[in-house]
């Protein structure tokens, strides 16, 4: 006896579609996968536009910054002749003021009356002069 | 009486391929849906309805869950980069000649490397050892919950015992349904060595399954 041709393929195909059917959940999940990977590999994605826009614009912005901050000490390089100049008149001013504690000499202090003295008579004696 | 329903002691080669392609064709009538020969608008559902059936296919094939997997990821991958574009109905026959290429370059790549094993007295894990249709893993595979599990696991054999471009022939025209021309374009040959390849192997399984008789 022969088998029943029709009958072989029929079965055979029926078996097929029901082991594809069939799958375990992780290959069928992996197969999912495969294939929205394979589709994305296709479409032009999201991070396609940030690399095109999004960066030009972000290397604009960084460079417009390093020129900012490159910028900003040389115009006070520029600035800082006046600024002397005030530092100058600040200093004269400061002439009439009393020294510093820190900086003047200790026996200033010990002989506070003699110098008081010294500074009256120096003052007096350039008034008498012609 | 049908052609392929020899007299015992017939050659195989004897039996007209056209008959056997009849059958096929009634098949494809038969088992189908008739939305199911549709083919699908884009490229996703068209995917989405070939993967379980590719890797089951492959995995007959190379006997292999992890190689099937990839086998069937490439073809993915390559039917979307570089024939995306082409019309719909080309979709069928594209996808399943790379799937067949891919195939064959793993079973390629798995015999080099089971020669280099044996030179050097090693052992091919994946398999020449093993036995024809069982999983690499030892865990109940999926085909075992089936109810024709054991029927799968017997035609399975069967096929991967069968020469690769009669087995090509017999999984793409009969089991997955293409027709004679679609066939011929996956295989990369004729019509006519389609019809060829598909008798022979009719018959070869028919030696085999005595159980189905």
């Amino acid at each position: 006896m022969t088998p029943d041709p029709d009958k072989f393929a029929r079965r055979a195909r029926a078996l097929y579609l029901e082991a594809s059917r069939q799958l375990d959940p992780s290959t069928a999940e992996r197969l999912r996968a495969t294939r929205r990977q394979a589709l994305a590999a296709a479409r032009p994605a999201p991070h396609r536009f940030a690399s095109r826009v999004l960066l030009p614009v972000g290397a604009f912005a960084v460079l417009a910054l390093a020129t900012l901050m490159i910028w900003q000490p040389l115009r006070r390089a520029d600035s800082a002749t006046p600024q002397a100049a005030s530092t100058a008149q600040t200093a004269d001013a400061d002439v009439d003021l009393p020294p510093d504690a820190d900086s003047a000499d200790p026996q200033l202090y010990q002989n506070l009356d003699f110098f008081d003295w010294l500074a009256a008579n120096d003052t007096s004696s350039r008034s008498t002069e012609p | 009486m049908h052609p392929i329903l020899s007299q015992p002691g017939q050659d195989a080669d004897d039996a007209d391929p056209d008959a056997m392609n009849s059958l096929a064709g009634a098949l494809d009538s038969g088992l189908l849906a008739p939305d199911a020969r549709a083919v699908p608008a884009t490229l996703d559902a068209f995917l989405a309805d070939v993967e379980r059936r590719a890797f089951r296919l492959a995995e007959l094939q190379l006997g292999h869950r992890e190689d099937a997997l990839d086998a069937v990821q490439d073809a993915m991958l390559r039917l979307v980069r570089h024939y995306r574009d082409k019309p719909a109905q080309e979709w069928t026959p594209l996808f399943w000649g790379i799937l067949r290429r891919r195939i064959v370059d793993l079973q390629r790549r798995r015999k080099v490397r089971s020669i280099v094993v044996g030179w050097l007295g090693g052992r091919d894990e994946d398999g020449e050892d093993l036995p024809a249709w069982e999983p690499a893993d030892s865990t109940p595979g999926p085909l075992q919950r089936l109810e024709d599990g054991k029927a799968w696991s017997e035609i399975s054999a069967a096929v991967q015992r069968l020469p690769r471009r009669q087995r090509e022939a017999f999984l793409l025209r009969m089991l997955e349904g293409l027709d004679v021309a679609d066939t011929a374009r996956a295989m990369g040959c004729s019509e006519g060595s389609v019809k060829t390849h598909l008798s022979r192997a009719m018959h070869h399984l028919r030696d085999q399954l005595e159980d189905w008789r």
